[in-house]
């Protein structure tokens, strides 16, 4: 069910950031980032550590709102947000499958009028229903990470963001998901902002790639990339 | 069994089962959530409301819920804010609380209140219309819990669930504040302010390890709760201890159970 918006929608950007800046204190986290994110679009967002990228893209979904510059959504009621999954963390009381998807999906947190039907969801992120009773926390990591995009598309979202989706699963599971994500964007003509520090994995299925590190480095298709770039360093360094 | 028939008793065994479900039920969420110490802060709060009506002459059971509730939107405005992390917060109304109670007792002058009952609990003076009150809040706030089940699960999640742009479960998340206030409100005219805590997280842990949902904890965690209330106020028939110290002591005996059927079931 690929739906492809009129030209006329294309051109415009979904995500418009215009010199947006922060600072803590002396330390100066962003400055001056702007880019434009084109709709149905799967854009990566790379950077090493401390570059600004968690900050950004909390400035992005309005959960920080003490920055300069300006931020322009369409449809920003209707963003999902997937943070990284943590390891296994001991102290979590078991949560099921059904009461984790419940929760993204009732109707307080979600527009959706619709009744949700978990099983169909859990086949197009590749999980089976057999999980639906089993705890959550049980699951693999992959498996975890599947189970939250499920959550996510429940609520029929026209922007998907994830932060670091995929750094604490092993790397076998990495591609597979990585995939996936390309596959349900286009899928669910969805825009998508992927934040990794996967560039190998995440090249291949970018419409962009935007390298932060306090200010925008690259702004590029992968295409214009040179085929040897393997750290957010090189591509700092990279001109497109 | 005599003591069955008196009135007295069987109002303990009411009220004291009308607190047990309401723990039971919200134990989860405050486990979840991380803030277990969320409910001393909030019974240390309550003793400067009943301290507060007693300077003005009203009931200080009824001064602690006006000041539960106004002081849990407060500490929930100051942790959504995260201007304080929360156990500074925690430690600033445990002892705000506890210093503005203290003052408000001395100024009142009344030589015959006692903070113990309300620290420790009275569950055999409960009256018919403490019952009356208990029964109703227990009844609402048991309807919250139902009807806003799983946004509640959501909000206290940790880390928190968040949507972008809008706030719907940071104000859950206050919904959840004032539904502890309640559970305290209740705890400190029945099992004492400074044990209800016990109430609400001890039969949690004891079940967790045998569940796979967040409905199986609750339910397992209302059953345990209610089995240790009604077990500590049958002891108390026969032993002369407090009632809530039994009710606590029954909690802890199964924990420690739980925990040597863990180790035999682990070699």
């Amino acid at each position: 069910m690929y739906l492809q918006l009129p030209s006329r929608v294309m051109n415009n950007p979904i995500i418009k950031v215009e010199h947006v800046s922060k600072a803590v204190g002396s330390r100066q986290l962003l400055s001056d980032v702007s880019f434009d994110i084109a709709p149905q679009s799967l854009v990566s967002l790379i950077g090493p550590n401390g570059a600004g990228k968690s900050t950004l893209v909390k400035i992005i979904l309005g959960l920080d709102t003490n920055y300069t510059g300006t931020i322009t959504i369409e449809n920003k009621e209707r963003i999902q947000y997937i943070a990284q999954q943590s390891d296994n963390d001991p102290y979590q009381l078991p949560l099921s499958v059904h009461e984790y998807l419940s929760v993204g999906s009732t109707r307080l947190y979600s527009r959706q009028a619709a009744q949700p039907d978990f099983t169909e969801e859990l086949k197009h992120v590749g999980v089976s229903a057999e999980v639906l009773h089993q705890s959550y926390h049980s699951l693999s990591g992959g498996e975890r990470q599947r189970v939250a995009i499920a959550r996510a598309l429940l609520t029929n979202p026209t922007i998907m963001v994830l932060d670091e989706p995929l750094a604490a699963i092993d790397y076998g599971s990495r591609q597979g998901l990585y995939e996936l994500i390309r596959h349900l964007q286009k899928d669910h003509a969805m825009t998508v902002l992927l934040v990794s520090h996967d560039i190998e994995s995440i090249l291949p299925i970018s419409d962009k790639v935007l390298c932060l590190n306090q200010t925008l480095h690259t702004n590029c298709h992968p295409s214009e990339l040179a085929p040897n770039i393997t750290s957010p360093q090189q591509l700092m360094h990279h001109h497109c | 069994m005599e003591l069955l028939t008196y009135t007295f008793v069987q109002y303990a065994f009411i009220g004291g089962s009308l607190l047990a479900v309401l723990a039971g039920v919200l134990g989860p969420f405050v486990v979840q959530s991380r803030q277990a110490i969320a409910s001393d802060m909030f019974a240390h709060v309550a003793l400067a409301g009943i301290g507060g009506a007693l300077l003005f002459g009203g009931s200080p059971w009824w001064g602690a819920l006006p000041a539960l509730l106004i002081t849990s939107t407060l500490i929930w405005w100051l942790l959504e804010s995260e201007t304080y992390s929360p156990d500074a917060l925690a430690m600033f109304f445990l002892s705000g609380g506890l210093a503005l109670a203290l003052a408000f007792v001395h100024l009142a002058r009344d030589t015959v209140f006692s903070f113990e009952n309300y620290l420790f609990g009275s569950i055999l003076t409960l009256t018919l219309t403490d019952l009356y009150a208990i029964g109703a809040a227990t009844i609402l706030a048991l309807l919250i819990v139902g009807y806003f089940w799983y946004p509640l699960i959501g909000a206290t999640q940790n880390p928190a669930f968040l949507i972008p742009y809008r706030r719907t479960p940071q104000l859950v998340r206050l919904l959840y504040f004032w539904l502890l206030a309640i559970v305290v409100w209740i705890g400190i005219k029945t099992i004492g302010g400074l044990l209800i805590g016990a109430l609400l997280v001890i039969p949690v842990l004891i079940v967790r390890p045998y569940c796979n949902s967040f409905k199986q904890i609750t339910i397992g965690a209302t059953c345990t709760s209610l089995f240790s209330v009604i077990a500590g106020l049958a002891l108390a028939l026969f032993v002369d201890l407090p009632p809530s110290s039994l009710i606590i002591g029954v909690l802890l005996t199964l924990f420690v159970l739980k925990g040597l059927v863990s180790l035999r079931l682990r070699t």
